[in-house]
Order: structure tokens, then sequence, then C-alpha cells
């Protein structure tokens, strides 16, 4: 018997599971209601099931490089009917958890980012590094003025050099983080391909556009809305930071940009998108435990970043407004922490899952296993 | 010894009739209480055993007899205990006696029911047939007496029954009776009822009508059930050419039974021989968790196996839909096979649970029950003993066996006093 | 019974007079009294048989109306006193056959004929009453035997409990913990083995020996003869009934030579893991490394024609319970347990999650590849892991097979998927006048009965000791002798001390019946007896042969010794006996034979006439519901209902065929291993001894196929037309019976 397939349940990984909020994973008895109920399952090799003995049986490296984790939209049609209460939707969402912390490069990122415990370490580094830049360079101090002008306080030129520097790090991180469970994921489930991975990444990004796979989901199906809030929310903030760049050394116009200006319509729609499907994501977490995810605290971390994210933001351009210059730049302040929290975050946080995700599906679509 | 007193034993299935006889046999008084209108209880309905693939009625038949020869035993049918005081060796139970509307004048000869313009649903079929208002309750009934449905007989307006029975048996002005009765020990043998299988909204029951239960497919393959023995699919009358039996339909499930109603393997497995047997060309899909045959069920399963027309998988059903023709789709994940696999077939029979028929039953102060509504024995009442599926989820033979213990330790309870 | 006087009272309700000549009827009686009524159940036709009894001596009574099994109560007369005799004309005559022509008022004749014959060939009994010894032997002085004693003598009884080793308890007592018996069935116990000892031991109405072994015993119940020897020495007392609860023993593991058991020190049973939890910490027996990964291999053997072919029922709980043991000694090891199916049925259930519960047991349903060891003295255990689709090494430091329970009824070297049938033994070659014949010689294990047919319980296979299975699964093959507990089959403790209590019921029950003259069951409160006339015996050997139930014994010429309280009544003696030596005062050959003659053949008729011997406890019923569903059938057929099919002798036949009968049908139960005959062999006796009525055939110059056996279960009523009209069909092919008109 060679020794490469001796196998040693990780009751550690176990443990870690069950902390995470993945507490009912003994409790599964393999009957496979979940890969019956579950309306993103293929009937090749369907999921949750084969997770669930995956997940009791420790084993951390398979479930790492498994796409059908990422496959799983949280519907809960399987924790509804699961017999034993195992709650295969929540287990399945901490499992996308410790796979994003597992195949985090570098690995204490994470460490810190995935463990909400360490939220206020993770927010504090942005803190205290831009406390550091700024009071280096000697802007700690609220810049006189009639009118407020965040740039005065945070010159463009710092943020962009922290955040492009920053983003460019953990972008690379990500990228080799996401080949690698590429890599892991197609190696160990060494199926045949049916189509080719251009085709298959379109149809996946036009479903994504649509949310389409969000409509199948019966028990939980307002999910969908919130999620397509957010969504588009972050889309439209994506569209709105490269607009803003573009004026800013194109036409040269300089913030504060009037209300008036279409660039802002947007900026402003897409925050409140953001606080309202946030808003409804969390609704639907607190009104009805039975069906809906029980929460993980690695998912309410999440969203309480992005609600302050989103109100911080709102708030920021509300007391500029108001004037109050006294608010408006530690606000500001404040509010860049959690745009660098989200941004620089990303390859660690809940919005990994995008590119999980994408490369998942798309391998299913590759392999003839969609079941769209 | 002072004047000994009765055993009381609710329910007058086969174990509250095993408990009764053998206490009887034994030199004991005992005295059965049967909400129904017949002796037999849920085995009346079973068209066979498993694994021997014998009549129930055989041995219902020696101990109907048993009970017949014997002075010891008493019986109250279409009765009810509502309630029990007093203590072991002292307990003083009010039995309701409800009005059969039929008096022992009855011949069974059935020009009654010949004449009876009214119609109940057959609840000894679970609603496949009908019978008249006035009505054997089935072919071997003990006692083979007539009975009336008070909700589907006209009264006394019509009395047409009463105009024909030249032996002035059936009585419309029948009243409700109270018994009281002074027993020694009091025998809870008060069995199961299915559960109720339209509460599992994904299986489809209540709502396609090729999804039946088990206990209907006993009726549907028995000579003296709705089709005479025919297994034949509801909607349209169609030869069942292939069934699928889904497991632990309700048992081992929180959201319904949490534990295993130990029968349902075996019961489907016994129900797969009834359709190989009369439709030979049947195909056969059992689904499963476990396959829980214990100890020497262990063959019954190895012969169910060996025939290549059945086909086992390991996978929980957990969605059942209807087919335009008729047909019903189940889907299951082939767990040992790989695959989710979506199989139609003709007809889908559910392996549902057994729920104790004491639970909700207003003698849960005294009768004390765990969760599910089983009786428990540590920490009972003194004087209070379980028979059969009134203690716990069990086969026949288990039943008896633990219906002839709880007759001995019911004799404990005479004898201490 | 001083003098005879039969009455015969024909009731004329239910269709009876409107189907049937009466007049015609009452003709055939010949009887001093001879009475119609058109509603004979009521309480005027009742009172009116009561006066005749009374006023006018009539002490055998006839009563021609409906079935026997429906108006009991009503035509109820003291059997020790009075011959009650139903004929039933309403069921099995105008129900089923059309009214008012010639055929059926024949059958109607015929069968007032034969109730009559049999009224007048009737006695009634004289039951045997003695004074019995009612202590109550317990064999064995496990979990189940000391159940079986306390609870006996909690209802009264004294009880001898004999262990064959040092110390009561069994198993139980090697046990570290116990499965739960209590509601939610979620937490293990302590065996509370030592409190049941001291319970029996404390109790003066239970008498235990120790080290003891059963030597003999001879009689029957009641009076039982038994010989214990104790350290060498002997001791003889009489008891009244025997609670047989040996128990079990595991599976030889080492026969499992895939799985290392002998060979590597690390693989251990399940009854080991017991010893080795009890002693405080589970580490390995080879070097005593603290055991870090434990793998449970279920189905050791069981469910395995090549070894176990059952399932043990126990072992799925008891691995769950020893991977809590493994759990409990180190929090950081891991339980692993490879199974076919999770068999926790019932409330188990409950204690299958708590374990599942656990986050160091894993489970998975999977095949054992392999077992090899390392270099390290850990196993490497290779597994197909279904569930996981995937072969995995688990690599152990124990490997615990979950072998299973063999009855101990089973001797040490038998292999149990390979026993001889009915009494296990070896097959040895004995030289006769005939040749080398091939004899079955039972061998003794530990009740060493003085019984013709072997010492030890009969068993039906697998070793276990056989009984009337699902009906009434304490019936075993030798009355007064119960089974109790993993003996008969595999159960855990709490359904074996609910087995003992059953047992014990079942022991004082057989006592008290017997002390009142009454048979046990099936035929409870029969107060006959067959009765040998010994005189005309040839010692020919089949009654003590042919009896299910082994109660007769021989002399060493071989008359049979009678031991009525073994008893079942059956008659399969009295069928089998070629002298007609034996009969009961209300069931004899020659009742039997003198009914065949009363009945009044039709000389020329294109019909076959037929004769049906029928089992009274399910061919009759199932006549009778063919009767009430209103099924006809052809009226050429009589009907005489036996106590069991085993009673047939073969005479009846060669009666029927030389009067003329075409042809003879015996409906009765079906044999085989899933039997129903609830005398066990009986139907099956009757079938083997048609086997030679070709011989009788042969003689008359008759063919064999006018004699046929069928069985039929009480509720194949609706078959029975079919049955009855191919028998039928079948004799018109072979022509009348040349003896008609003789």
């Amino acid at each position: 018997m060679p020794e490469n397939t001796v196998i040693t349940p990780d009751i550690q990984f176990v443990r870690e599971l069950k902390e995470a909020g993945g507490d009912t994973l003994k409790k599964c008895y393999q009957c496979a209601t979940c890969s019956v109920v579950c309306p993103m399952s293929p009937d090749n090799k369907p999921f949750p099931r084969k997770e669930m003995i995956m997940a009791q049986w420790g084993m951390r490296e398979e479930l790492s490089a498994d796409p059908d984790i990422w496959l799983c939209h949280n519907c809960n049609d399987c924790s509804k009917y699961c017999p034993r209460g195992a709650r295969p939707g929540d287990v399945l969402s901490v499992m996308r958890q410790k796979v994003i912390k597992e195949n985090a490069v570098p690995g204490f990122m994470g460490n810190i980012v995935t463990d909400p415990k360490k939220t206020l370490v993770a927010l504090a580094i942005p803190f205290v590094l831009f406390l550091v830049v700024l009071g280096l360079t000697g802007h700690l101090k609220i810049p006189s003025g009639e009118k407020i002008v965040y740039s005065e306080f945070f010159p463009i030129r710092y943020i962009e050099v922290i955040f492009i520097s920053a983003v460019a790090l953990t972008g690379i991180s990500y990228l080799i983080s996401l080949n690698g469970f590429w890599t892991k994921m197609s190696k160990q489930n060494g199926l045949s391909y049916t189509k080719g991975f251009v085709p298959a990444l379109t149809e996946t990004i036009v479903e994504f556009l649509t949310h389409k796979r969000f409509e199948k989901c019966e028990v939980n199906a307002d999910r969908k809305t919130g999620h397509l809030l957010v969504f588009y929310a972050f889309l439209g903030l994506l569209i709105t930071t490269i607009w803003i760049t573009y004026y800013y050394y194109v036409p040269k116009i300089h913030s504060p940009i009037p209300l008036s200006d279409p660039m802002k319509w947007l900026a402003n729609l897409s925050a409140l998108a953001l606080i309202a499907g946030v808003l409804i994501l969390i609704y639907n977490r607190t009104k009805d435990k039975g069906v809906d995810t029980k929460n993980s605290s690695f998912d309410w971390t999440f969203v309480v970043m992005i609600l302050l994210l989103a109100v911080t933001g709102i708030l920021t351009e509300l007391i500029r407004l108001a004037g109050i210059a006294s608010l408006a730049y530690p606000m500001y302040f404040i509010h860049l922490t959690f745009v660098f929290y989200t941004i620089v975050y990303f390859p660690y946080s809940k919005l990994a899952h995008m590119g999980y995700r994408t490369l998942a599906i798309t391998y299913s679509k590759m392999t003839g296993r969609d079941v769209m | 010894m002072g004047e000994q007193k009765s055993i009381l034993i609710i329910g007058g299935g086969i174990s509250g009739i095993t408990t009764a006889v053998e206490a009887a046999e034994a030199g004991y008084d005992a005295t059965i209480v049967e909400k129904r209108p017949y002796l037999g209880g849920r085995v009346a309905q079973l068209f066979k055993y498993f694994p021997k693939l014998c009549p129930p009625y055989c041995g219902l038949e020696i101990n109907f007899r048993r009970i017949k020869q014997n002075p010891k035993i008493k019986f109250y049918t279409l009765s009810e205990v509502d309630s029990i005081s007093g203590a072991e060796g002292d307990f003083k139970a009010s039995i309701r006696v409800n009005p059969r509307y039929v008096n022992e004048k009855c011949t069974a000869c059935g020009k009654c029911a010949e004449v009876c313009p009214a119609e109940r649903p057959n609840d000894f079929n679970f609603g496949m047939d009908t019978t008249k208002a006035i009505y054997r309750p089935h072919d071997m009934a003990f006692p083979a007496r007539f009975v009336i449905d008070e909700q589907a007989c006209k009264g006394s307006a019509c009395g047409e029954c009463v105009k024909v029975c030249k032996y002035g048996a059936i009585d419309l002005d029948m009243k409700p009776a109270t018994v009281e009765l002074n027993a020694g020990s009091i025998v809870t043998a008060t069995g199961w009822n299915p559960y109720d299988a339209t509460r599992m909204e994904n299986l489809g029951f209540g709502r396609i009508k090729n999804v039946i239960t088990n206990m209907m497919m006993e009726r549907l393959s028995a000579p003296n059930g709705p089709t005479k023995g025919k297994i034949q699919r509801p909607s349209d009358g169609k030869d069942v050419q292939s069934i699928a039996f889904v497991q632990c339909a309700g048992s081992r499930d929180e959201n319904h039974l949490p534990y295993c109603s130990a029968i349902c393997c075996m019961a489907s497995m016994k129900q797969a021989t009834y359709i190989r047997e009369k439709n030979p060309e049947s195909k056969v899909y059992i689904f499963y968790i476990d396959l829980r045959a214990p100890g020497k069920y262990e063959d019954f399963l190895r012969k169910v196996q060996s025939d290549e027309n059945v086909e086992m998988i390991k996978g929980k059903v957990a969605k059942i839909e209807e087919d335009g023709d008729g047909g019903v789709v189940v889907t299951a994940e082939d767990i040992v096979g790989g695959g989710k696999i979506h199989q139609k077939v003709d007809m889908v029979v559910l392996a549902a649970g057994m729920e104790s028929a004491l639970k909700g039953n207003g003698l849960s102060s005294i009768i004390k029950t765990e969760d599910s509504g089983f009786v428990i024995s540590e920490g009972q009442t003194a004087g209070i003993y379980a028979a059969g599926v009134a203690g716990r989820p069990n086969d026949v033979t288990n039943s008896v066996q633990g219906a002839t213990g709880a007759a001995l330790k019911s004799i404990q309870s005479l004898v201490r006093r | 019974m001083s003098e005879s006087k039969l009455g015969v009272y024909i009731c004329t309700d239910c269709g009876i007079g409107e189907s049937l000549n009466i007049e015609e009827l009452q003709k055939v009686a010949k009887a001093p009294i001879c009475r119609t009524h058109p509603f004979l159940c009521s309480q005027e036709g009742a009172q009116m048989i009561r006066d005749d009894i009374n006023n006018e001596g009539v002490n055998k009574i006839v009563i021609a109306a409906c079935s026997q099994r429906v108006n009991y109560d009503v035509f109820d007369y003291d059997p020790l006193k009075y011959v009650t005799e139903r004929v039933n004309l309403r069921e099995h005559v105008v129900w089923s056959h059309p009214p008012n022509t010639d055929e059926t008022q024949a059958m109607a004749e015929d069968y007032l004929r034969l109730g009559i014959t049999r009224a007048n060939k009737s006695e009634p009994p004289e039951p045997k009453i003695t004074d019995l010894n009612r202590t109550i032997l317990v064999v064995g002085g496990g979990v189940t035997g000391l159940t079986a004693a306390i609870e006996a003598a909690k209802a009264g009884s004294e009880v001898v409990l004999v262990e064959k080793e040092a110390e009561l308890g069994g198993w139980t007592r090697k046990m570290y913990k116990v499965l739960p018996k209590k509601a939610p069935f979620t937490d293990l116990e302590k065996p509370d083995i030592d409190s049941r000892i001291a319970e029996a031991e404390g109790n003066d109405k239970i008498k235990i020996y120790k080290s003891t072994t059963i030597k003999k015993i001879a009689g029957e119940p009641g009076m039982y003869e038994v010989t214990v020897e104790t350290n060498g020495s002997e001791e003889t007392f009489t008891i009244g009934a025997i609670i047989y609860a040996i128990g079990w023993k595991p599976y030889d593991a080492s026969k499992l030579d895939n799985l290392g058991y002998g060979k590597y020190k690390n693989v251990i049973t399940n009854v080991e893991m017991e010893e080795l939890a009890s002693k405080g910490n589970i580490s390995r027996p080879s070097d005593g490394k603290p055991a870090q990964n434990v793998v449970f291999v279920q189905c050791a053997g069981q469910r395995d024609e090549a070894h176990v072919p059952y399932c043990s029922a126990v072992c799925c709980n008891v691995s769950l319970k020893q991977a809590m043991y493994v759990r409990e000694s180190n929090p950081d090891a891991g339980a692993y347990i490879i199974y076919k199916d999770m068999r926790t049925p019932g409330l188990y259930e409950n204690f299958y999650k708590a374990a599942q519960d656990d986050e160091g047991i894993f489970l998975a349903k999977g095949e054992i590849l392999g077992i090899e060891e390392a270099a390290d003295g850990s196993l490497l255990v290779e597994v197909n892991n279904l569930l996981l689709d995937k072969k995995v090494t688990i690599k152990a430091d124990i490997v615990v097979l979950a072998t299973g329970m063999l009855t101990n009824m089973l001797p040490d070297d038998y292999e149990v998927n390979n026993l001889t049938p009915e009494y296990i033994g070896t097959i040895a070659k004995k030289e006769t006048s005939d040749g080398i014949i091939e004899e079955l010689e039972p061998v003794p294990i530990s009740l060493n009965l003085a019984y013709r047919q072997g010492p030890e319980m009969p068993h039906l296979k697998y070793g276990f000791p056989d009984s009337h299975f699902i009906c009434f699964p304490y019936e075993t093959r030798r009355t007064g002798i119960y089974a109790a507990g993993a003996v008969r089959h595999p159960m855990d403790a709490l359904q074996a001390s609910a087995d003992a209590a059953g047992a014990a019921l079942k022991a004082i029950q057989c006592l008290e019946l017997t002390s009142q003259g009454k048979a046990v069951h099936p035929r409870a409160g029969d107060q006959t007896f067959p009765e040998f006339r010994l005189e005309s015996c040839t010692q020919c050997r089949r009654c003590t042969v042919e009896c299910p139930f082994g109660v007769l014994d021989e002399d060493e010429k071989g008359t049979p010794q009678e031991h009525p309280y073994r008893c079942r009544r059956c008659g399969t003696c009295m069928g089998a006996c070629p002298q007609r030596i034996i009969n009961f005062k209300n069931y004899s050959i020659d009742m039997i034979s003198s009914m065949i003659k009363s009945v009044e053949v039709p000389d020329e008729d294109e019909e076959p006439f037929i004769l049906g011997l029928i089992c009274e406890n399910d061919a009759y019923p199932a006549l009778d519901l063919a009767g009430q569903n209103r099924i006809q059938y052809s009226p050429n057929f009589r009907f005489i209902s036996l106590r069991c099919l085993g009673g047939t002798n073969l005479v009846w036949i060669a009666d029927a065929l030389s009067k003329g009968i075409d042809g003879i049908i015996l409906i009765g139960c079906k044999f085989g291993d899933d039997y129903q005959c609830h005398f066990v062999k009986g139907s099956q006796m009757a079938n083997e001894r048609l086997g030679k009525v070709q011989e009788t055939l042969d003689r008359l110059m008759l063919e064999a196929d006018r004699v046929q056996q069928v069985q039929l279960a009480i509720n194949e009523w609706d078959k029975l037309p079919q049955i009855l009209d191919e028998f039928s069909e079948a004799l018109k092919e072979l022509g009348p019976n040349p003896y008609k008109g003789f």
C-alpha cells in the first residue's frame, strides 16, 4: 500500500468547521436528500452530500480543490429538507470561507481576514498606515478653508500610491490563489472537457450579470434581489472609481464633483443600492432562521463591513455638503479605512468568492456538469 | 388471596390480544378495551407477514379461538378508556363503550347492507373504496358482527336496515355506555398509526394519485382489498409494471419522526415480493438510506436481492413528480452507483413510518411517555406496562415477545397485592 | 359417560331453510331427538336445546347450522359432560352452492351424516390431573437467565438456576458499559448486572447452582427429573418447566483470514475491546501505546454466507458504543466505523445520532480491502469508502472486528452455515441389513434431554431453536421448555430481558394448564389425551419418530412410552400408526373411517366425487370465508376437518377409495422452512406419508394422482374454486374409481 494514500482525517479541520458555524456537519447520515433537492446540483457527481462526508472526515485538501462548494448559492433547500438537521447550506458556506483561507496568498492575510475575531486587526492595518502616512507628511489636521476638499486632507497621490500598490500586491496574490485553485481543482477531479475555457467563462459572466442561478432557489428565493443589488452596486462603484480617475487626469476635473454630474448620480445610486441590498440580505438572515443560513460570524462580519463602507461613504458626502469640517474629515478617514478593507482585502474576504465561483462554474460548464 | 383483580389491556391488536390470552391461560382475568369495532388492530390490515410471507389471520384465528373458549378474557370493542385513577393493585378505569347500533343477535347475514342507501369511505382500506353505512368491518372481522357508522347513517328516518333485519339485531337508538372497571394492572397496547404522508410535501402524497403509502399497498395486495388483490395504480387501474419504494418516508427525519420505525425496510422488501409474484414482468426499485434487516431477516433480504428485477439503491428519494401519462418520476442520488437518477415508475409506495397511537391521548398523566409518545418503562407509574409498538417501534414477533413479557409483569402486579 | 343420547338441531335460518329440503334432511338424522328451529341462535332456540339437555338427557348435541367459528358462545356446553358437534350447513353448503338442487341437498345430507357419526364416535375426555412440581429451571445465568429467574420469582414461582461458569452474569459482566436502556436512548449506562446478580442471590425463591452442568433431563412438564453435576458431585431433583437461556458466543474471528486476526496483535474482536476498555485506557495490545486511531470493521463475518449468513443485530450499536469508549479514553483519538448498513432500529436511532455528533467518530459505508501491519506496529487498513467513492488507507493503532453472535446451541467446531437439519450433529454411516445407511447422530450440548428424538432442542436454521416464529415465538418443539435471549436469535440485553419475562410467563402458564390436564398452545385448553392400545403395537417407531414435539420415548424394544404432558394433541402419532392403536376419546381413526363410510357416494355421476381432509385451523376458516363471500365451488366435495393434517392416517385413504370415492384432496398449511403449520411438522408429515401411499394404491390398482395435498393459507379462499376444479378435472381424466358401486 503506497504511503501517499494514507488518510489522516484532520480532527482539527472538523473542529474549525464546527467552530466557524458548521457545527451541524456531524449530524449528516448520508441520505443524499440535499443532493436531490438542491436546484444547483448536477446529475453527474451531485453535491452537497459528498462534501458533507468529506467535511466529516476532515478532508481539508480535497475540499479546497472541490468546485462544487462554489456552485452552491446558499438557497438552503438542502437545510430545509435535511432529515438530520445537518444544514448542508451552512456547512458549505463555512467551507467556502475555509477554502478562501486555505488558498490565501500570503497565508497570514487569509488568517487575519477570514477570522472574525481578528477584524479589528484587519481594520487597524489601514488605520495605522493612514495615520502614519498622514502624520509623516504633516497632514494629520483638519485643513482650513471654506470648502471641504478631501484631497486637501488626504492627497490623491497618497491614496493612489497606497491603494494601487496594495491592490496590485493582493491582486497578484489573488491571481496566484485562483491559479492554484484551478490547478488543484482540475487535477483532483480529472474530468474531461466538453467545452473551451473562453466560451464557458463568457457564459458564466453573462449568468452573473442576470443572476439567473439565483432564480432556481426555491425556499429562499428572496436572496436574488439582495445579492443582485449588492452585485450591481459594486459594479457601479467600480465604474465610478474609473470615471473619477479619468476626470482627474484627462479633463482634470477635481473633486468635489457637483451633484449634477452623471458620475455623481451613479456613485450615489450605487451607494444606495449597496445599502438596500445589504439590508435585504441582513433581513433575510434574521427573518427565518429555519430556512436561511444560520449566520456564520464570517458572513456577518462581511455584511457589516459592507454596510459600514456604504454608510460611511454616504455620511462623508452628506457631512461635506452640510459643511461640518470637523466631522467630515474624520469621517472621510474612516470611510477610506473601510474602502481599503473592501478593496485590498478582496482576495481574503467573502468577496473573494467571485473569482472562485467564476472558475468553479466555468469548470462545471467545461466538464458538462452544468445544471443551467 | 382475596378476589383476583383483572388486568386491563388498552388496545386489541396483536400485542393486546397476546397479553390477554397469555395472562388468561396462566390463570388470570384479562379485559381488552379496543377502539375499533373488531379485534386484530393493524395486523388485520396486512396481506402477509415478513419474512415467512404468511397471512396474519392464520395466527389471529388461533388467538381468537383462544379468546372464544376462555371465560377469563373479556373484551369491549368500539370502546375507549376515558380515565384511570388509583394505583397498582387497585386501578379504576372508566371505559366509554360507543354504540355499535347492532346487538349480539346479528348473524352477519348481510341483508341490512343490501338495503342500506348510505355509503362511507372504507377506512379499513384507507378510503380506496366504500362500504355501506351499516357494514362488516372486513371479511374476517372478529367479532363477526355488523356495525353502523353514525356519521354516514341517515338515522331512524331511514330505518331500512331495521325493517329487513328479522333478528331485531339493529337498534338505531343505542346510546354510549360507561363501564367502570377495577383493575390490578394496566397494559398499554395502543399500537400505532401510519404517519400522515401528506406532511412530506416533497413526496407528493395526496397530490399525486399514484403515490400511495405502504399500508395502502397492503390493502391493494390483499384478496379482500379494494382491487381484490390486483396491484393496479389508483389513477387509471393500469397494472403496475414498475414500482418505487421510498424508504424512510417520515422516519429517521427530525422534521417528522426522529426515530427509525424498525419495520419499513422489511415491509418494503415483502411488498416487493407481492408485486413480483402478481405481475411477473414488473420492475422494483427500493431507495434506502440503510437496509435494516436485522438478525435472521438477513436471509429475506438476500432472497429479495437475488431477484434480478429488484433493484436496491442507496439514496433517499427527496423529490417525486408527476409525469404526463400517469407515471411518476422519483429522484434520488445513487450514492454507490454515482449520480442522480430520475426513475419513472407506474406507482410509488412511501414507506411511511409508525407513530405511537398514544400520542395526544388524554391518559398521559398516568401513562408516561417519552418525547415521541412511546410508553417508557423506567420511571413509569407502578402497575402500568407497555406491549408492542406502544413501547417502541417493533415488528410483530418482537411485539408478541414483549406482550408475553408484559403479561408476566402485569401478573406480578396482581400477585404483589 | 353413562348412556349417550343424541339430539340433532337444524336451523333453517340464514338461507338454509330456503335452499334445502329440511324434511328430507330430518329423515337423514335418524336421531331420538331431531328438531328444527327458524332461528336457532336466538334465546328461544338455545333454550330449546337446553331444555332437551335438562329434560330429555341429551348429551350428544349436533347443531346443523352455521360455522363452529361463530355463535361459539351460544352453543357452549361443558366439554367434560357433553359432546357438541357443529354441522356447517350455512357457510359450507348453502352459501357456496346453488339452492334446491339435488347436489346441494346431497351435500347437506352427507354433512349431517358426518356430523352425527362424529358425535356418535366421540366421548367426553377424562382429563389427567395430578399434583405437579411447579419449580422452574432456568438454564443459564447470564442477563437473560438472571432476569427470567427474578421475574418468575416475582410472580410467585420457585426457581432453580443452573450456570456452568463459576460466576453469574455471562457476557454482560465483562462489559465496560452497556447500551442505553431508557429514553432518550442516547447515553451509555453502567452495567447493572451486579445488582441483578445480588437480587437473584438474595431471593429466597431462587436457588442457584454455579459451576454446574446438566447431565440429564428426563420426564415431562410438571415432573422433570433433572440431574446436575457440580464439581464432580451429582444431584437429582424434580422441576416443572424449563427456561432455556444459554446465550451466545462470538464467531471465531481467526476464520476471517483477510482481516488479520491472530496474525496481527493489534487486531482484536469487539469482545476483547470490552476487556480493554474495562482496564481503563485503550492502548495497543502489541506495545501498550495509547491508541490514537481505532478502526471498527462491521459485519466481520456476518451477512456473509461463507461465515455467518445472518446479521447479528447488535454489532452496529456495539461499535458505536465502543467508538465512544475510544473517544472517552483520548479526546484527540479518531474512531472509524466502516459499515455495510448502519442498523440501529427503532429508538436506537437516537443513539446513532448521539455517537455521530462526536467529532472524532468517523462513519462510512465501505468495504475492507485489506489490513497490513506497518513497521511501527500500526495497521494500514485499506478501505473502499463508498460514500467518498474513493479507496483510502487508514493508519490505525487498533482494528476492532465487530464479530457476530452465534447461539450456544451450536457446539464448538461446528460451522453455523453448514449444519445437519433439525438436530445438530454428525452424519454417521451405519451398516444394517439393508446395506450402509446414513444416520444423523445428534450431539448433546447443554440440556441432555432423555428424549428419543435427541438430547437438545430441534433447530430450524443456524442452530437457533425452532419455534413458531412470528405469531407464537415461544412455542418451541419441546413442550415446557421455553427459549429466551440470544440463544434463539441475536439480540441485545434490553430485548433479552423482555424475552426472559415472556419465557417466564410461558413456563408458569404451561404448569398452570398442565395442572388442569389441559393442553398448551395451539390447542390450549384441550383436555383430551392420546390413548395407546400397546398390546397391538408392532414397534414400528413411526409415532416416536414423527411426533413434532418429541412426546414419545421408546423402550428398548421400540414400544412407545407416553409422556402425556408433553403432548400438544395434534394427532400426528395417530396418523402415523399403521396399527391404528393411537386414538383420542373424541378424535380417532375409527371415527374418521366411520365418517367416510357414512358418506353416500353416488353410483353413477359425470363429475368425480371427492373427499377433502382439511386442516381445521386454516383450511376450514378459508372455506367459511369462501361461503361468506358466496364463492361457488363444486358440490361433489365432502370435507372432513382434522386437528392437523399430520393426523391423516393412510387407512382413511384406503377406506375412501374402496368406497368408490374418486379422489382425495388434503388441504393444509404450508410446510418447509417458512412453515405455517401450527404443529410445526404436521402438514409435512402428511405429505411424507402421501409419498408412501403409492404402495396402498398399487395394491388397489389405482393411480397415485387420485390423492393430492395442497398448501392453502387461511386468506386464500379466493383460490379455492380453481384448486378444487383443477383436481376435479384431473380426476375426470383418470376416469371413475373402478371400486364405485362395490
